[in-house]
């Protein structure tokens, strides 16, 4: 948050309310930042060293908890199967069942790689949810999508997989009604609202922390603006609270939607 | 499953099955809002290539319209009925055969 108000102050360049200036207000230029190294046409930027530290954080915390587990778990190894049971009694078993334990570690890493880099907008110097940026979500969505569908395929059959989309009992001439909403919903819409929904969140949550933490900082001075800046800066403590609890939720929910799609990709439908 | 051991009228749900319908809950609604989009896309698509072949454009508009009640009714059809919501025993939601 400290980051924050030091990028919207340097944005703002010392901007008041009634010291002339508008509203320094945040946009798109939030998202975007400067390469901290180029290699070529390649350019290492703040989401991306983001995104490798969340994958090494989560390598490493799962490694340090199992590295030597014990019958009875102490410290780590404690945290660590708090958070697997988690997602095995809250996301894999209500979808899957006992069956899907084999996806427990796909589930875990997922759940935990989102939250975390969800997480990272709320820690101080990093201070950016690299899931607001849409080239990160993509590739997670495309990997759940190129999973249920290899899962369906196998399962069920190329023809088995298709067929088991259509309800069952219904006249022929629904089936070709159905058909182009059937196709569409399960080959572009369904992976599509996957990453949209997290990517949009995490960005819409990220955009209003900045606009408060802006308007605290604008507001600020020797005059009536004071009372309103110490209202933005209450709405800044509910925001913060609120994006704590929709970075939990998102990793959730991605993560149960991938679950039940693997699900459905197992076994067929109606 | 289900039980009311302290007599007070209310049906206790172990936490299993809480989760399951949450999970089964969370699914049904973003598969009907991917249906609602999926009905207005696929069918506006359609009315917009007939709408560029005959140039009428407003077969566009119309398609979506089309598509938007193909899926309410779609919706209603596979959805809409009592305990479609239900988290079953075994099945719906979970791998068929699975002992939780």
């Amino acid at each position: 948050m400290i980051g924050d108000v030091r990028v919207v102050a340097d944005a703002a360049g010392g901007c008041h309310l009634f010291s002339g200036c508008g509203f320094p207000a945040p946009g798109l230029q939030n998202f975007s930042f400067k390469p901290l190294f180029s290699v070529g046409s390649f350019h290492f930027t703040k989401p991306m060293l983001i995104a490798v530290l969340c994958t090494v954080l989560v390598i490493a915390f799962f490694w340090a908890a199992f590295r030597k587990p014990k019958l009875v778990p102490r410290g780590v190894q404690n945290l660590g199967e708090l958070g697997i049971l988690a997602v095995r009694d809250q996301i894999l078993r209500p979808a899957l069942g006992r069956k899907g334990d084999v996806y427990l570690p796909f589930l875990v890493s997922l759940f935990f790689y989102i939250f975390l880099m969800n997480l990272m907008e709320l820690i101080p110097v990093f201070e950016f949810p690299s899931m607001s940026r849409i080239g990160f979500v993509v590739p997670l969505a495309a990997m759940v999508y190129i999973l249920y569908l290899y899962l369906g395929f196998k399962n069920q059959g190329a023809w088995g997989y298709v067929s088991n989309m259509w309800p069952r009992g219904v006249p022929w001439p629904i089936y070709i009604i159905l058909i182009p909403v059937e196709l569409l919903r399960f080959f572009i819409i369904q992976p599509f609202t996957l990453g949209i929904r997290l990517f949009a969140n995490m960005f819409a949550g990220h955009l209003l922390l900045a606009i408060f933490i802006a308007a605290t900082w604008y507001l600020a001075s020797f005059t009536i603006g004071l009372l309103f800046a110490a209202g933005s800066a209450v709405m800044v403590l509910f925001v913060f609270l609120l994006e704590l609890l929709v970075d939990l939720l998102q990793a959730f929910i991605f993560t149960t939607l991938t679950a039940t799609y693997i699900a459905s990709s197992l076994e067929a439908q109606h | 499953m289900a039980a009311d051991v302290k007599g007070t009228g209310r049906v206790a749900r172990p936490a299993a099955d809480d989760a399951a319908a949450r999970a089964l809950g969370l699914s049904t609604g973003w598969t009907v809002f991917s249906y609602l989009i999926a009905g207005m896309a696929a069918y506006g698509l359609i009315g917009w290539g007939i709408g560029k072949a005959v140039h009428a454009a407003w077969l566009f508009p119309v398609g979506m319209m089309v598509g938007l009640a193909v899926s309410v009714g779609y919706i209603i059809y596979r959805y809409g009925r009592q305990g479609s919501l239900e988290p079953p025993d075994a099945g719906q939601g979970r791998v068929k055969g699975n002992d939780r």
